[in-house]
C-alpha cells in the first residue's frame, strides 16, 4: 500500500519530460475493476472503426447505426462509446486522406466475434476496423479528449518556443544597439578630447601672455 | 605502451553510454499495457521513416518494447501511424 502511494506521487505525466507514456491510463496505480465482464460467458471487446469523412451527417449517423446494429444483433451490450471526429490519416486509405474514428466497448459472447468481424469487413461505409480484447482491468480512456489536450499542450509549447526566439532576437538587437551607441560615444569622446586640449593650450598661452603683462608691472 | 590501452578504453566510452544508466520510461510508470490509440506516446518511438525506434536508442525494456511493437502495428493498420514515409 505504501509503495502504491509513493508511486502515485511520482507519476506526474504533465511534469515529466522526454518520451513518456502520458495518456496510458493503465498503470499499477490505476488498477480499477472498471472493465470486468458481468458474467463468465461474456467478454469485453474494444472495437475501433474508421469511416470516411466525406459524408453528410445523416450518412454518418447511418454508418454508426449500422455498426451498432451489428453488435446488438450479436447480443452485445454497449459499455462505452467514443467519437473522435475528423482526423488526418498517416497514409491514404482507399483514396481518403482523412477519416473519422469511433471507439466502442462491447460486452458480448466470444463465439460471435468472428461473425461481427466478417460483417464489419463487408460493410460499405467502413474503411478499417479493429476488434481487440483489452487486458484485464483495463481502464477506458477517452482518447478524443486526451488527443485534443495533447494538441493544445503542443500549441502552447510551440508558442513558448517562438516567444523565446523572439525575445532572444530582440535581446540581440538591443545588445547591438547598445554596442553601436557605445562606439559612437567613444568616437565622440575620442574626437573632441584633443580639441579641448588645444583650447586649454590657447588658454594657457593667453595666461602666459597675461603673465607677461603682469611681469611688466 | 601504457597509454595505448587507456586510449582504447576512452574511445569505447565515447561510442556508447553505460547501459546501466538507461532506464525504461514505461517501467518508471509501471505501465501494464500500451494502447494503440494513444498517438502522443507512440509517436516518439517511431523515427522519420516510420520505423519503430530500436530499444538500443530509446532504452525501453524488452517487455515494453514488445507491447510497443503491437501497439504501433495496430495504430499503423488503423491509419494513425505511417508504415513508411
Amino acid at each position: 500500500m505504501q509503495l502504491d502511494g509513493r508511486n502515485t506521487l511520482l507519476y506526474i505525466p504533465a511534469l515529466a519530460d522526454s518520451p513518456l507514456p502520458s495518456g496510458t491510463g493503465f498503470t499499477h496505480e490505476s488498477r480499477m475493476p472498471s472493465l470486468v465482464p458481468t458474467s463468465e460467458d461474456v467478454q469485453i471487446y474494444e472495437i475501433c472503426v474508421l469511416y470516411p469523412p466525406a459524408l453528410n451527417q445523416k450518412e454518418e449517423q447511418g454508418v454508426l447505426k449500422e455498426v451498432e446494429e451489428v453488435f446488438t444483433d450479436a447480443g452485445g451490450k454497449q459499455v462505452s462509446k467514443d467519437l473522435w471526429g475528423r482526423r488526418g490519416l498517416a497514409y491514404p486509405i482507399k483514396g481518403a486522406k482523412e477519416g473519422n474514428f469511433a471507439v466502442y466497448h462491447y460486452e458480448m459472447d466470444p463465439l460471435k466475434v468472428k461473425e461481427t468481424d466478417q460483417q464489419l469487413r463487408i460493410m460499405k461505409g467502413v474503411l478499417r476496423h479493429l476488434i481487440v480484447k483489452p487486458p484485464k482491468h483495463y481502464q477506458i480512456v477517452k482518447y478524443s479528449e486526451a488527443y485534443e489536450q495533447w494538441l493544445k499542450s503542443r500549441e502552447t509549447a510551440e508558442e513558448e518556443r517562438s516567444k523565446k526566439k523572439e525575445e532572444e532576437v530582440q535581446e540581440k538587437i538591443a545588445r547591438k544597439a547598445m554596442r553601436q551607441a557605445k562606439m559612437t560615444t567613444e568616437r565622440k569622446k575620442a574626437a573632441p578630447a584633443p580639441k579641448v586640449e588645444s583650447e586649454d593650450l590657447t588658454q594657457k598661452i593667453d595666461e602666459l601672455i597675461a603673465g607677461d603683462s603682469l611681469d611688466t608691472i | 605502451m601504457a597509454s595505448a590501452p587507456h586510449h582504447h578504453h576512452q574511445k569505447q566510452q565515447q561510442r556508447r553510454s553505460d547501459p546501466r544508466l538507461k532506464r525504461c520510461p514505461f517501467c518508471e510508470h509501471n505501465t501494464l499495457y500500451i494502447d494503440y490509440k494513444d498517438y502522443p506516446t507512440l509517436k516518439p518511438y517511431t523515427d522519420y521513416f516510420g520505423n519503430t525506434r530500436a530499444r538500443y536508442y530509446t532504452g525501453v525494456c524488452l517487455k515494453h518494447q514488445k507491447m510497443l511493437r503491437t501497439a504501433i502495428e495496430r495504430a499503423r493498420f488503423m491509419g494513425m501511424l505511417a508504415y513508411r514515409k
